[in-house]
């Protein structure tokens, strides 16, 4: 047994000797990365992302159509002084106005005196003599109306030439600082390129929060609903809504006829900007109850 | 917090002897204990091998002179002079008890058959156990090694997550030193155990062949006394 023992021991010490020789750690070799760039965009400039390359000259920013020089309008500085605000000089003030600098104290003094609005008293005028109004109206109850006689319209051709405008049409001239004849693609209203994402969120959410879906959709993917609107520059419908998805089902119905009912609660899109207004005069939006739910 | 900081001061030592000395006590005896194991076990596998080796031997050539027609006689004479194993000792017990028999005053012939069955009982009995020490030691350390490392690792492990709790800081370079040194503990018992349960299969099968040939053996000696007996008789 002792030689045994012997041997195990010897052989042990061995083993653990090449092991504390041998067994070193190697590192791993990572490979370093290549350092990414990152590049921090605005949402605005996100909304006005485009496919292209990486390596691509960068375009000329967008520049709109000028055929006229004009001067540049300052932008109104929001720190500039406030100016006092004129006395109205009607025609029945015979005075001209005293030059402000030397009658500046003299004006202080007067404060106290009733400044007479002409505006002002107008109103007034016109609020005394609405107040009586619905008395009279008691009093002396108006005469049935009578129709005038409406004169048919007849057939005269000379009015219908002059009716016809014959000049070559004609419009403003789009002004600028410098003169541009290859405006960028874009709206002849138009003043951006393309709505905001701000402004689509605010949609977005403002729809979703009117949107109820029935509750307990089981194929909530089926439950998608596209629907075109038509809007006017009042942010109004100007036509009912169309949906543009077919389904069926009651399920489908209602949450179509909830996806109609709140475009129209959401009645006036004010959160759209007028500046923008051809891109959002026909949209398509899609009412999808999984994003209900994605937050 | 810097990067610098993240960083250990010294870069643990991560060879056996640095992973041995950073552990725990506990996993420290754990790893020590396994260790011993470790060395017991491959201390009775060698003397094993060597004793069913010899044994074999032995046994081949006491079968060699036992068919070799010399007479049982002046065998059993030159096996008594000195202490025998295996199948010489069951020769030579079951031989005295004959001879006891035969040169005492009072012949015993009745019985005498049952008696020298008994006595090779005996003797195979006392000559398999001999041969069967210590593989119980292999059984268990082939069986509990690993449940012995286990509780190294799971005890190192649970150490460096209170100390990770400690420092509050979870780089994997903080977390990972406490981690390998918990898991040599179960290295070390797996490379005591898988040996270990090895062996005992291997012994195992050794000692029942062994026991069946002595069994044989003794049958057929049963057979030629027995008839001896009925000659004489």
């Amino acid at each position: 047994m002792r030689k045994g023992l012997a041997i195990s021991a010897v052989l042990h010490a061995i083993v653990l000797l090449w092991g504390m020789l041998t067994f070193n750690v190697s590192p791993f070799e990572t490979a370093t990365a290549e350092s990414v760039p990152v590049d921090f965009i605005s949402e605005q400039d996100f909304s006005k992302l485009t496919a292209g390359t990486r390596d691509a000259p960068k375009p000329e920013t967008p520049k709109p159509l000028v055929e006229k020089v004009a001067e540049k309008k300052p932008a109104p500085e929001p720190a500039e002084k406030i100016t006092e605000k004129k006395e109205i000089v009607t025609a029945s003030t015979a005075e001209p106005p005293p030059p402000a600098e030397d009658k500046k104290p003299e004006k202080a003094d007067k404060k106290p005196e009733p400044k007479v609005d002409p505006i002002a008293e107008a109103l007034k005028k016109e609020e005394k003599k609405e107040k009586p109004e619905p008395k009279k109206a008691e009093t002396t109850p108006l005469p049935p109306r009578k129709r005038p006689p409406t004169p048919q319209p007849k057939f005269d051709p000379a009015k219908v030439a002059a009716l016809l405008d014959k000049r070559t049409p004609q419009r403003t001239a789009a002004t600028g600082e410098e003169i541009n004849r290859a405006p960028s693609l874009g709206a002849p209203s138009g003043n951006a390129p393309q709505l905001s994402q701000s402004e689509l969120d605010a949609l977005r959410a403002r729809l979703m929060q009117l949107w109820n879906p029935p509750v307990g959709i089981i194929n909530a993917g089926e439950m998608i609903i596209r629907i075109r609107v038509l809007v006017g520059r009042d942010g109004r419908l100007t036509a009912p809504p169309t949906v543009l998805t077919s389904g069926r089902g009651t399920m489908f119905e209602s949450a179509r006829d909830s996806a109609i009912r709140a475009v129209f609660r959401a009645q006036p899109f004010d959160m759209l900007r007028q500046e923008t207004y051809e891109t959002w005069r026909d949209m398509e939006i899609t009412f999808d109850p999984r994003d209900m739910f994605r937050g | 917090m810097t990067p610098a900081e993240l960083v250990p001061a010294v870069s643990p030592d991560l060879s056996i002897w640095g992973l041995f000395l950073q552990a725990h006590w506990v996993v420290k005896s754990v790893m020590l204990g396994l260790l011993a194991c470790s060395i017991w076990v491959w201390a009775i596998a060698i003397d094993k091998t060597i004793l069913y080796a010899r044994t074999k031997r032995a046994m081949d050539r006491f079968e060699n002179s036992f068919w070799s027609g010399q007479s049982l006689e002046e065998l059993y004479r030159s096996l008594s002079s000195r202490p025998t194993h295996s199948m010489a000792a069951l020769f030579v017990a079951a031989m005295r008890e004959w001879k006891r028999s035969f040169e005492g005053q009072a012949r015993s012939f009745a019985g005498l058959q049952m008696r020298i069955e008994k006595v090779m009982d005996v003797t195979i009995a006392r000559e398999i156990e001999r041969l069967e020490r210590r593989l119980l030691v292999l059984a268990t350390v082939g069986s509990a090694g690993p449940f012995v490392g286990l509780f190294g690792t799971v005890w190192g492990i649970m150490n460096s997550f209170q100390s990770i709790a400690a420092s509050k800081n979870t780089s994997l370079a903080v977390v990972a030193p406490g981690i390998a040194e918990a898991l040599f503990a179960t290295a070390i018992g797996l490379v005591a155990a898988i040996p270990a349960t090895i062996f005992y299969n291997k012994f195992v099968a050794e000692v029942n062949r062994q026991a069946a040939r002595l069994e044989g053996f003794a049958d057929e000696f049963a057979a030629i006394l027995s008839r001896q007996i009925d000659e004489r008789g």
